[in-house]
């Protein structure tokens, strides 16, 4: 007699068909070709003490605000207000530094100007996820009026208070505060001297001598950028830009509560089927009101890296971020719908876009504006591959 | 004599502005007991089942639950109250995996809310093999599934958080004969644990007749008829089913066109 059962339809997977249904899959074989592509291209200064720095700074940028792109989109929204939210952050602890902080209350520290500003971004943050779940508009539209908002908002008084919509020339607060320094300073300090004391050891002997030709000179240098080593022979490259860290630990936060915990099994079920979560008594509005403040404290948190490395700020800030954090997460293998995903595959996207970003730099004969057209075709692949992914998640339905 | 009855609904009545819905039905469930509620559509049968699970609340009549009187606001205070409802959408999240459906809003957490996820992935797969489906991988995507696992899963659910009275809203329709069966044969494992009461929504006689040991016929709003399996003949079940028409009448209709 046949013992067959609908379980027994399911066929035992192998390791790499599990690992093909992963969501992560189709970011990490671009991220892969991208960097072997890079690194040939640029005939490896990309990855040299300071092209590493470089490139990790911007993806370590663009990454912080992906990752609270992709939470929301997990849980079924977008947040296109991310650009004009970094803009109006940076505004406001630009202004707050130059000119005091709001009613009189005297001198701003770095400190107190970025805690009150993110009061009000989260404050914005809150705002605009109560407008969503309580009228059940679409997100696209509510961020969308506060993307208006938000930019002439900033403008409006970048010009009422500081007559000029840029700031610039900030003392360099890094110098005697710990809290700049943690935001715009930099990191990981003791990687680029250890990468500069063993560039000493394999370096032993080398020198720029008097009977050198240009050509050996400039091959030396290059050699030498390799070993963290400048033309003077000391090092080259300090550390990484202090962004890296605030993206280490947002990414692993938002990797441990999306995967490990109760919130984050809230998440997938809000962005899957919010009508099915209510039912088993997942609180759906507060996670997405919730997200929206996190993707808000995301672009504080960028904004603050920003203005505490350069000093300065303006109205432009920001511009087109909310889309490129948007293209991050789905060539990351968010879902568009909602409801899957991982924070492991935006990193790999955000590895991927701030390299393409960068090339320019590394690769003098290309024009920048082919990073957009490679952003287009990239993103246009990732739906497609994404909505297959779906397909074979769910068996075909 | 006769079993205490689990649950006792006594003349409820619902009505929607000008229009009734419901107009004073009874109903009785015992534990142990799949007690079939027929009617065609819109007899009343979802405003019934919607009063019962708290999501509407009665115009006029009471609710017993073990002869205490009880009223539910939300459908959280029914189940809660030892109501589960699992209806014919299931809220069931395609995408996610066996285990994070079952314990989808009632997630078992350690410290820092982290999930106890092999506790979980234990549960789910010990409380569908108890009704019947062996589900190697708790971990696997619900979209997997066939129609009828679903239901279990929904089912196992609902018993696992406490329903003493499982509500099943037309649990058979929408599935393949094959799976329908499965779906009765794990009605009927729910049955014999003994200290659970099932409500059986259907359309259908047949399925009815398979499972259930008591039934009531709603027709327009109201108890049309109602027994138990004793009590009741094959061709009563038939005319009730139709809200009290005759297929012979039906026929002769038919014929005239």
């Amino acid at each position: 007699m046949s013992e067959r059962n609908e379980s027994d339809r399911l066929q035992n997977e192998s390791w790499t068909q599990r690992m093909m249904r992963r969501p992560e899959i189709g970011s990490f074989i671009v991220m892969i070709i991208i960097i072997l592509a890079l690194g040939l291209a640029s005939e490896g200064k990309a990855f040299n003490a300071l092209g590493l720095k470089n490139n990790i700074a911007i993806i370590a940028q663009l990454g912080i605000i992906a990752v609270g792109a992709a939470l929301l989109m997990i849980a079924g929204e977008f947040d296109l207000s991310i650009g004009p939210m970094i803009a109006f952050a940076g505004m406001s602890m630009a202004i707050m530094l130059k000119w005091g902080l709001p009613f009189g209350l005297g001198e701003a520290t770095p400190f107190t100007a970025f805690a009150i500003t993110m009061c009000m971004t989260l404050g914005f943050g809150w705002l605009i996820g109560t407008i969503v779940v309580r009228s059940g508009l679409s997100s696209f539209i509510v961020t969308l009026a506060f993307w208006f908002f938000l930019r002439g908002l900033t403008e409006v008084c970048f010009r009422l208070i500081n007559q000029n919509t840029n700031v610039s020339g900030l003392p360099d607060f890094k110098q005697e505060s710990w809290f700049a320094e943690q935001m715009g300073g930099e990191v990981f300090g003791w990687l680029y001297d250890a990468w500069f004391w063993i560039g000493q050891k394999v370096a032993t002997g080398l020198e720029f001598t008097a009977g050198m030709t240009k050509d050996e000179k400039i091959d030396l240098i290059n050699y030498l950028s390799f070993l963290n080593i400048n033309r003077k022979m000391e090092q080259w490259v300090t550390g990484f830009d202090a962004r890296l860290l605030w993206f280490i630990i947002i990414a692993g936060v938002a990797w441990y509560v999306l995967a490990k915990t109760q919130i984050g099994n809230w998440i997938y079920a809000t962005g899957d089927n919010k009508e099915s979560a209510r039912a088993n008594g997942v609180p759906v509005n507060r996670v997405k009101v919730g997200l929206f403040m996190f993707s808000a404290f995301c672009a504080t948190i960028f904004a603050a890296c920003q203005v505490f490395d350069t000093n300065s700020s303006d109205a432009a800030k920001g511009m087109f971020k909310e889309l490129e954090a948007i293209a991050i997460a789905v060539v990351g293998g968010i879902l568009m719908t909602g409801g899957f995903g991982s924070i492991v595959g935006v990193v790999f996207g955000a590895v991927t876009f701030g390299l393409v970003a960068n090339a320019v730099f590394f690769i003098p004969w290309i024009d920048g504006a082919w990073f957009r057209v490679f952003v287009g075709t990239v993103l246009l692949a990732a739906v497609f591959a994404n909505e297959r992914i779906r397909k074979r998640i769910t068996g075909g339905i | 004599m006769a079993p205490k009855s689990y649950m006792r609904v006594e003349n409820v009545t619902k009505k929607f502005g000008p229009f009734t819905a419901l107009n004073g039905v009874d109903l009785d469930v015992y534990p142990g007991e799949v007690h079939a509620l027929l009617g065609d559509n819109g007899a009343g049968k979802s405003t019934l089942i919607k009063i019962l699970s708290g999501v509407h609340q009665p115009t006029s009549g009471t609710i017993y639950m073990e002869e205490v009187k009880r009223s539910f606001r939300s459908p959280r205070e029914a189940s809660a109250a030892g109501i589960g409802t699992v209806y014919q959408d299931l809220a069931i999240n395609q995408l996610m995996s066996v285990t994070r459906n079952f314990f989808m809003g009632r997630e078992l957490t350690s410290t820092l809310g982290k999930l106890r996820i092999d506790e979980m992935n234990q549960i789910a797969h010990d409380e569908m093999l108890k009704i019947g489906i062996d589900f190697s991988d708790p971990s696997q995507a619900v979209g997997t599934m066939s129609g009828g696992q679903r239901q279990t899963l929904a089912i196992a659910r609902a018993i696992y958080f406490g329903a003493k009275v499982l509500i099943l809203d037309e649990p058979t329709s929408a599935l393949g004969q094959k799976q329908q069966m499965e779906v009765l044969k794990t009605i009927k494992r729910v049955r014999a644990r003994g200290d659970i009461a099932i409500i059986f929504i259907t359309h259908n006689e047949i399925h009815s007749r398979l499972i259930a040991d008591r039934y009531t016929f709603l027709a327009l709003g109201q108890v049309i008829g109602n027994g138990t399996k004793a009590e009741l003949e094959g061709g009563d079940i038939r005319r009730l089913m139709a809200g009290g028409a005759e297929i012979k009448d039906l026929e002769q209709e038919l014929a005239k066109i």
